[in-house]
């Protein structure tokens, strides 16, 4: 079924590459990325050493794409994981209850929303030390109140159908409902949603490097992107590379979660 | 004597508007204001009303699907109305529902025969190995094929749909079946197939039905007694013969009459009984006849004392002005009845 | 408040609205539907057409076809003729079926609750209709759209100009429906399942509504419906379609007096108001359900579910049985040989 659908497979594989290259990388070409390997703005395809050139301290660009990917893909998915898992706990008790609990829920949510994310994201950062695990949750916690107001948009339209109803004069209680009644009916525009956040903190974490702010230590496509900022003119190899390396991340993962979609739709099963 | 297996008294179902964390509902939805009847078992006992009538909300409300704000529900001899917890879940294997729209009773991800063993797994109901065996019987029963417990709902006709649903209700053998607006948003001849198979059920499984329509013919057709709602209350009540034989509400009389006629002597001009504006919302209830402004009849005691619900024939139950003690109207209004 | 005088080259007499072999095709993934196949009829000036079937047999798809308003991708037009006052709908350019639609013929649509757009007060939405094809200024356009709320049975409607559709009632939201509809006096007006969502007295009252006005400006009405009950009482003629084609025509008093398809004698019998079933008995019943339209063959659609059916009825269909000097027109076996000759009989 998800075959069918070249748009994911595309995605699929791109992932895939990513993943792959993630893995395997490091030791396919172990060179350390931190390490200087050449004479600093050396171009791309220039010298055989230097496959993807070297950034304004000679650093080799294509073993921090390859080194980057990791920290990067981590930071993405964990910190979305986090939203999602608040954002559709939060919007599904406020959507399926009601009342009190919504007013609440909602009250909360809206004092996240009204913070200015990426401000509040440095000041953790700068309050904390600035580890991958606090960049993590600093973009978790400014990017949840979107999947809650969609999971309480959707939990309060399909609370209200029959079926849930029905299941209601069965015995079901809430638990089973929001897990098994409503929850796979609420799953389509939520999964579109998180992968769409998969690509947010990616890019949120790209950010906070490009500003310093995240752990210098540690190899990122965003710290690649924030070190070399003052250098795009002289060498744009360092910035576009992993610029690109983002971008087809996040495209990759946009189209799996459509093919995910689509897989799951009983509508579209020829059967 | 048939002793009655469902017996409501007083039932109200008052829904606050407004208000929430903090403070009192502004104002109140009453949307049951003291309902009460009684069905004895075997029987067909139909409630009919347009929109805001609160016919719905009763079904629902002796489903246990709302919470009930005042009044006595008894099946049988057991206290539904104030069962709780695992109780309520042990007792509602003995009432089930069948919903009016067959596109939103049937979670679409579900397929029809896993919607049904579901059924039979929330209520516990014989052992899980026999299950499978009483879900081929169920879709048997209702006119389905086996093949057809692996499709799922969107493959299926409206019709299929409230056969399936009809089967998911029947699962764990319910005593009373509440159906609200079972077949009404079929097509015709789909309708009348519906409405046989429920009757063939009824008769081989001595099956209870409260039955909710909006439509006299189909509740004149299925329904041993009938009750007539409007804004909340029952205006008219009694079995069926005396209830089309002799119709004393003006309310009973416009519904009729408002159903095109087929006599073709009759078309284009028939003679119906107009009444004016939409049927009102439970939120601003006047005093009086709830039905005082809308009625053709209405003289001036009706706007200001509510009238009872008072029986005037044996079996036959009204609540107007108009109509003297001994069921005769005081009133004449011309309407042809189809 | 008349209806269109009709255009210079056209008769009083020659039908207000012909529709020719009309067939429409619908690309789907899993084939090609055809959801109506050689649809003919025509409509005289002032008279009321009903058009009853259930679900799937094409009737609402034969009111946009008409008003071209069908999807293009994925439905096509792929056979028949369309004259409205002699002018060939098919060949208009799309600005020139814009200036049909609204104006010379007008649609009102089931649910009363979406067909309004909430953003905008009804008197805009009826002046924007007026405007449009009238070219009135703001003032007389509103004018106008408070003269058809009155017309409609809007109490204080000066006052309601100004509310907004969710500030109205369904039944008073149909009302406003019919008043956009009829604003620029249209010769034709389809209405398409106009009360199915309203309750049974708002229903009488809109029946009521629409043969006030049909009397007073004498347009003609398409009316679409499943409910029998409604073509006894509304319609001067009907006609009965199953699966994609009409499968009789005729007058309503004969059709319901005679009915002469199994279908549509199916469908009488099921009729709420003629259900003769005594309490307890079963209803008549149509058994089965209509056939999907891309498994249909060459025989009739109906064979499957017909009592009366015969081995040649899954092979193909006869041609059109023309009755009673052409007034009278049904699409089956059983009635194949009694064409009257020299009516345009069954060859």
């Amino acid at each position: 079924m998800f075959r069918r659908n070249k748009a994911a497979m595309l995605g699929l594989i791109l992932l895939g590459l990513v993943i792959l290259t993630m893995l395997l990388g490091p030791s396919l070409y172990p060179v350390p990325a931190f390490d200087i390997s050449g004479k600093p703005f050396t171009g791309p395809f220039e010298v055989a050493s230097l496959p993807l050139g070297s950034d304004y301290l000679g650093r080799d660009i294509l073993a921090g794409m390859v080194v980057g990917g990791r920290a990067t893909l981590a930071v993405g998915l964990a910190a979305a994981a986090i939203t999602v898992s608040i954002g559709l706990t939060v919007g599904a008790l406020a959507g399926y209850f009601g009342g009190w609990v919504d007013e609440l829920l909602s009250r909360i949510a809206e004092i996240f929303q009204v913070m200015p994310s990426l401000l509040f994201a440095m000041v953790l950062m700068t309050l904390f030390d600035p580890s991958l695990t606090t960049a993590i949750i600093a973009i978790g916690m400014v990017t949840w109140t979107s999947t809650a107001r969609l999971a309480r948009a959707e939990f309060m339209r399909l609370r209200k159908l029959d079926y849930v109803n029905a299941a209601r004069a069965m015995g079901a209680g809430p638990v089973r409902l929001m897990v098994r009644e409503i929850l796979p009916n609420a799953a389509p525009p939520l999964i579109v949603s998180a992968t769409l956040i998969i690509g947010v903190a990616i890019l949120f974490e790209a950010g906070l490097s490009y500003l310093g702010l995240s752990d210098p230590n540690v190899m990122s496509w965003g710290l690649m992107i924030g070190s070399n900022r003052k250098y795009v003119l002289d060498a744009w190899w360092a910035v576009t590379f992993p610029g690109l390396a983002i971008f087809l991340t996040v495209l990759a993962v946009s189209l799996v979660g459509d093919g995910l979609n689509d897989a799951l739709n009983p509508r579209l099963h020829q059967r | 004597m048939n002793k009655p297996l469902l017996e409501v008294q007083d039932l109200r179902v008052h829904f606050p508007i407004g208000g929430g964390l903090i403070g009192k509902p502004r104002a109140w939805v009453r949307a049951v204001d003291g309902v009460s009847f009684s069905v004895p078992r075997g029987t067909t006992f139909g409630i009919v009303g347009e929109s805001g009538s609160g016919k719905s909300t009763t079904a629902l409300a002796v489903m246990r699907l709302v919470r009930h704000t005042g009044g006595s529900i008894r099946l049988d001899d057991d206290d539904i109305g104030t069962l709780e917890g695992d109780a309520l879940r042990q007792a509602r294997r003995r009432f089930q529902m069948v919903f009016q729209d067959p596109y939103a009773s049937l979670n679409p991800r579900k397929r029809a025969g896993d919607a049904v063993r579901e059924a039979l797994d929330l209520m516990a109901y014989g052992e899980p190995q026999a299950r499978p065996a009483r879900v081929a019987e169920l879709f048997a029963q209702c006119g389905l094929r086996p093949e057809q417990q692996r499709l799922f709902p969107h493959q299926f006709s409206g019709g299929q749909r409230q056969r399936i649903v009809l089967a998911r209700a029947l699962a764990a053998n319910p005593e009373l079946l509440v159906c609200d607006e079972p077949v009404s948003a079929l097509d015709v001849a789909i309708q009348a197939q519906i409405l046989n198979l429920m009757q063939r059920l009824q008769k081989a499984l001595g099956l209870t039905y409260l039955f909710i329509s909006h439509d006299l013919g189909v509740i004149r057709h299925m329904c041993d007694q009938v009750a007539v709602m409007y804004l909340g209350v029952i205006v008219e009540q009694a079995d069926r013969e005396s209830l089309f034989a002799r119709p004393l509400h003006p309310y009973t009389l416009a519904l009729w009459s408002a159903a095109p006629s087929f006599d073709p002597a009759a078309r284009g001009r028939a003679q119906r009984i107009r009444l004016q504006g939409d049927p009102p919302s439970p939120i601003d209830i006047p005093p009086g006849c709830r039905f005082a402004g809308r009625c053709p009849v209405a003289q001036a005691r009706c706007h200001t004392d509510a009238p009872l619900l008072r029986e005037v024939l044996p079996g036959h139950r009204i609540a107007c002005h108009r109509v003297s003690d001994n069921g005769k109207p005081d009133y004449e209004l011309a309407a042809t009845i189809g | 408040m008349t209806a269109r005088d009709p255009m210079p080259g056209t008769s009083q007499e020659s039908p207000l609205l012909e529709v020719d072999g009309l067939s429409v095709e619908f690309q789907t993934r899993d084939g090609v539907a055809r959801v109506l196949e050689s649809i003919s009829f025509s409509l005289a000036r002032g008279q009321t057409l009903g058009v009853v079937g259930e679900s799937g047999c094409g009737k609402s798809m034969t009111a946009l076809a008409l008003m071209r308003l069908i999807p293009q991708p994925p439905g096509r037009i792929v056979a028949g003729q369309m004259r409205f006052e002699g002018i060939d709908l098919l060949g208009l350019s799309d600005a020139a079926m814009r200036e049909v639609r609204g104006n010379r013929v007008s649609m009102i649509f089931q649910e009363p609750m979406t067909s309004l757009n909430p953003v905008f007060n009804v008197g805009e939405q009826i002046a924007e209709a007026v405007r449009l094809h009238q070219r009135l200024d703001r003032r007389a356009a509103r004018e106008r759209a408070i003269e058809m709320l009155e017309a409609v049975g809007i109490p204080a409607a000066r006052k309601r100009v100004d509310d907004y559709p969710h500030q109205f009632s369904g039944g008073m939201r149909q009302r406003v429906m019919i008043a956009m509809a009829l604003a620029c006096n249209p010769s034709v007006l389809i209405a398409d399942e106009p009360t199915t969502a309203l309750d049974v007295t708002v229903q009488a009252q809109i029946f009521d509504l629409i043969s006030d006005l049909r009397s007073r400006t004498g347009t003609a009405v398409i009316l679409i419906t499943h409910d029998m009950g409604a073509i006894a009482e509304m319609a001067d003629r009907v006609a009965v379609m199953y699966a994609g084609r009409i499968v009789e025509e005729g007058s309503t008093a004969d059709v319901l007096a005679n009915p002469l398809h199994p279908y549509t004698r199916g469908l009488i019998a099921c009729a709420p108001g003629r259900r003769t079933a005594a309490h307890g008995e079963p209803l008549e019943e149509i058994s089965g359900t209509v056939p999907s339209l891309l498994e249909r063959g060459a025989g009739c659609a109906f064979a499957d579910r017909c009592r009366e059916v015969m081995p040649k009825c899954r092979i193909g269909l006869p041609a059109e049985t023309r009755l009673a000097q052409g007034k009278r027109r049904v699409l089956c076996w059983l009635h194949a040989d009694a064409s009257v000759p020299g009516a345009g009989g069954a060859s």
